[in-house]
């Protein structure tokens, strides 16, 4: 027997199972709040932090992590939230050197939904310093293509690699603004089950046609 | 790897107990002995920490400590500080690139040269400085430069640090 748990979002009294989180109470509700790093499958790690939630007087908390309490007042929309992600979805863009016309994840693409969700204007976008070198395409690994200008660095193949597969394969490699994802001398420990590119959000993990 | 610095490697790894937290003492202490992090290094030390390989991988390449690449017989370290920038490092590196042949970051083929730039060696008064393995050259200019790195033309400049 699960204890169910009453709560209000953005004025919405829902009723969910105890324990689950806030951003996925509000998802099965159909309330989109953003995220980049969280995957149903995966446990939540609160890195992107664009799933970030007003409760009860106004503190800000991934809701990606935050489980629901009973009676807790969450608000996904306000302008405090909004000067937090906007410029960080900003940045991703902007550092995203890919146009969605020819991306084969064009239309499932986590960013792009963001985009949409925020109105982000690529006007706005191109004001910031793009990069200014094209990274080469990484293709060590025999059944998939890993593209870096497309990377958004969430973590989700890494995490994937590690708890759902049981064989760490990709790792982050380097830091900073040269921070990409990648294999190391041992490529035989990926079994190529493919299961990171299925969940990749953007188009940075491709399938190669064989 | 050869057999001594294999001998060398489990001497250094005896040391520890082969828990997960020792990797970036491991590290530090090969780096310290061989100059840089070697492959087959890397392999030993991850079948003894029970970790992948791609962590300690990702680990060297996180910290700008860690090379994964050999270090030339004189390496050349630009400071790259506020004052030496002031005083001109930069024209100071562009000289020892022609000098050298190599670009920052790179070793020469025949492994004698590798040259690096640091934020700051920490001798501002000197600037502008640069260090050759551990003798920190002060107040260079481009005919001191010359001097280093033209062994021919060299103008009676000692490498003994004062330069």
């Amino acid at each position: 027997m699960m204890d169910k748990v009453s709560f209000t979002i953005d004025g919405l009294e829902v009723v969910v199972d105890n324990g689950t989180s806030v951003l996925e109470a509000a998802l099965r509700n159909n309330i989109y709040i953003p995220h980049l790093c969280y995957h149903p499958d995966l446990e939540a790690r609160g890195a992107c932090r664009l799933c970030i939630v007003e409760i009860g007087g106004g503190e800000l908390v991934t809701s990606c992590r935050m489980p629901v309490e009973s009676g807790m007042v969450v608000k996904t929309k306000s302008p405090k939230i909004e000067k937090i992600i906007r410029p960080v979805v900003e940045l991703l863009i902007a550092d995203h050197h890919a146009s969605c016309a020819s991306c084969p994840s064009s239309s499932h693409c986590e960013l792009q939904k963001l985009m949409a969700h925020l109105r982000i204007d690529r006007r706005r976008v191109r004001r910031l310093r793009l990069p200014k070198v094209k990274a080469p395409l990484d293709t060590t690994n025999p059944c998939f293509d890993y593209d870096p200008n497309k990377c958004v660095l969430c973590g989700i193949c890494l995490q994937t690699c590690e708890s759902i597969h049981r064989v760490s394969a990709l790792y982050y490699v380097g830091r900073g603004y040269t921070t990409r994802i990648a294999f190391y001398g041992d490529k035989s420990r990926c079994e190529s089950c493919r299961e990171c590119v299925t969940r990749c959000p953007v188009g940075a993990l491709i399938s190669r046609k064989t | 790897m050869e057999e001594l610095e294999e001998q060398l490697l489990r001497e250094v790894l005896s040391f520890y107990r082969g828990k997960k937290n020792e990797l970036i003492p491991i590290l530090l202490e090969v780096q310290g002995n061989f100059s840089y992090l070697p492959e087959d290094a890397i392999q030993l030390i991850a079948s003894f920490l029970n970790i992948a390989e791609g962590e300690i991988y990702s680990v060297a390449s996180f910290y700008a400590q860690f090379r994964l690449l050999p270090l030339g017989r004189q390496c050349v370290t630009v400071c790259r500080g506020t004052a030496c920038h002031i005083r001109g490092s930069h024209q100071i590196l562009q000289e020892i690139e022609k000098a050298v042949g190599v670009k920052e970051g790179e070793t020469s083929s025949d492994m004698e040269y590798t040259l690096e730039t640091v934020a700051c060696i920490g001798c501002c008064a000197l600037a502008p400085c640069l260090r050759i393995n551990n003798n920190v050259h002060g107040e260079m200019t481009l005919e001191k430069v010359r001097g280093l790195f033209n062994p021919e033309s060299s103008s009676g400049l000692s490498l003994d640090g004062r330069g």
